[in-house]
């Protein structure tokens, strides 16, 4: 991409150093995983890399789109940010959830393990986040009548995927 | 070959994605909180992974005793934040996965080396959190060794983000340097901000949608509950509003416990009458009974108990000094040690106790926590307690101390 401008060009030089430095610090990962693990191992460890990799581009984003576009039709205008801003805030944190909530580590010997009621937390977090989400919808929609009358509803969302080009 | 291109207009391409929320001004600035938790990350890893190390060319310290706990607390709590800005970051630039490559050999030879550097990047970042966040509830449902597969992916994860730096630095300082609405860099067919779609100039908030300042917003927001949600497992102040953290610091004798004597195979058995601590030295060799431990001076210190998997408590301990011990075996104080523990299951049952911990006056063969007689899954009847130090160093069930040559 061409420096746009008002931002002096970075030195191509600069850019090869650190590109440099960079495959010989992941080459000596590679080298590590590679040479302190018996080789089922590392396959076992490539696979849990690959199966991120697959989760999060062929299930998870997919889900987002999915979401985006079924929001747009089903929730009203005012309600639209919140909602955004409450998907974001409570996928995060229940994706990171799914080890403790799951409860998959559990031991009966260590009851100091794991010794919260996850559950009852994540539904306060979530019930929390969803009046968050209502009231802010309320609010702006208190304010865009108060504003006055406005021009229909412009279509949704503009994130759809489709054909390319259309 | 007209079957191959019909599919090709069928898959999405850049343009099919239009949101103008999908910036490289948002994606640079969620990227650099996200390169700023990831060298936080692997920096605080390093240090953990030296202090668990049994060679030492460079002396680990021993002061400030709560280092190894900040340290590991950052670990964790940079760690956790980095799931929402992940998320966001791979959501910013999504559309990038379905650009089509230049056309010749050396567009396509250069496309697939940044595609390569991105799946590992995107590979190793995944693993590390998906793999840490595990390890913090102890789920290891994998066939490799959690602690040197984490420490091999950082460095894979680690020089990708550099080699990721590298290519894009220039869209990088643009997009930084310019500000957050600003739409030179943006993808040709993408909506511009402040708008309902093309061709319309309806601010968004009528539109109903977020911008981007609120989508950075909610990005930090998001980091910033993830850790509030966690963060109560090492800092005491956050335990009552941590509803998701692994632990609320709270045990027998006031004290979580890692491995109970159940998962080590210690008995009652083995810490009867019987019991006998060795201390030896070359030939010079004693042995104590948990009496004559109680026998000796007894010291208290207040000193915290810092896991790597993300949890951290203060306890007050009071036990014998090991440099009192050494001296019964008229070894220096400056030794280096081997702990030898009766456990018969799990990692850790021998350790390396370096001469900058046996040589400070608040590193106890400890036979009380916080008052009372340690329990046997806190380590009766003994264990080491070191300031500055990873808990899984902190043997319990001590059997034997032996002075290296």
């Amino acid at each position: 991409m061409s420096a746009p401008t008002g931002v002096a060009p970075t030195p191509l030089g600069l850019r090869l150093a650190l590109g440099a430095v960079g495959v010989a610090l992941g080459l000596y990962g590679a080298w590590l995983l590679w040479s302190r693990a018996e080789p089922a191992q590392v396959l076992d460890a490539l696979l849990w890399a690959a199966s991120g990799v697959v989760l999060h581009d062929a299930v998870l984003a997919p889900l987002v789109l999915v979401l985006v576009v079924v929001g747009a039709r089903v929730v009203p205008r005012p309600f639209r940010a919140p909602a955004t801003v409450g998907l974001v805030l409570l996928g995060s944190l229940t994706l990171l959830a799914v080890p403790v909530l799951g409860r998959f580590g559990e031991r009966a010997d260590n009851p100091t393990l794991l010794d919260r009621d996850y559950t009852a937390g994540w539904v306060a977090v979530a019930g929390l986040v969803l009046l968050g989400v209502v009231v802010a919808g309320l609010l702006r929609r208190r304010a865009r009548h108060a504003a006055g009358p406005v021009a229909p509803d412009p279509p949704g969302p503009s994130d759809r995927p489709g054909p390319a080009g259309r | 070959m007209a079957v191959m291109s019909r599919l090709a207009e069928r898959l999405p391409s850049e343009d099919s994605f239009r949101s103008e929320l999908r910036s490289p001004t948002v994606a640079a600035r969620v990227g650099l909180w996200l390169g700023v938790c990831f060298t936080v990350c692997f920096l605080t890893g390093l240090v953990s992974h030296y202090a668990q190390n049994v060679d030492h060319p460079v002396p680990f310290p021993a002061s400030p005793s709560w280092g190894y706990r900040v340290t590991q607390g950052l670990h964790v709590v940079t760690g956790t934040a980095a799931v929402p800005l992940l998320l966001v970051k791979l959501w910013t630039v999504f559309p990038r996965l379905f650009a089509r490559p230049g056309r010749g050999v050396r567009a396509l030879a250069v496309t697939a080396l940044e595609r390569a550097s991105i799946l590992a990047l995107v590979g190793s970042a995944v693993f590390l959190l998906v793999t840490g966040l595990m390890n913090s509830a102890q789920w290891y449902p994998w066939a490799f060794s959690f602690r040197s597969t984490h420490y091999a992916v950082a460095w894979v994860a680690i020089g990708s983000l550099v080699v990721h730096v590298a290519v894009k630095l220039p869209v990088i300082r643009a997009a930084l340097g310019a500000d957050v609405d600003d739409t030179t860099l943006d993808r040709p067919r993408t909506d511009r901000p402040g708008t309902d779609g093309p061709g319309t100039d309806r601010p968004t908030e009528r539109g109903g949608g977020l911008s981007r300042r609120g989508l950075l917003r909610t990005t930090w927001a998001a980091a910033g509950l993830a850790v509030l949600a966690t963060a109560g497992s090492t800092v005491p102040l956050l335990r009552k509003v941590s509803v998701l953290a692994v632990r609320t610091g709270d045990g027998p004798q006031g004290l979580p416990v890692n491995r109970s004597a159940a998962a080590a195979q210690v008995t009652t058995d083995d810490v009867g009458d019987s019991y006998r601590l060795t201390v030896a030295h070359g030939s010079r060799t004693v042995e104590l009974g948990r009496e004559d431990l109680l026998a000796m001076t007894q010291h208290t210190v207040d000193l915290p108990i810092a896991c790597v998997e993300g949890w951290s408590a203060d306890a007050t301990w009071t036990g014998v000094r090991v440099a009192d011990l050494l001296a019964l075996v008229e070894a220096p104080a400056d030794s280096d040690l081997r702990v030898t523990s009766l456990q018969r299951a799990g990692a850790f049952g021998t350790t390396a106790l370096q001469a900058s911990f046996v040589e400070d006056d608040r590193t106890l063969l400890a036979l009380q926590v916080n008052g009372e007689t340690l329990s046997l899954d806190h380590g009766f009847p003994c264990r080491i307690i070191a300031p500055n130090r990873p808990g899984v160093l902190q043997t319990k069930w001590v059997t034997s101390l032996e002075v290296l040559a």
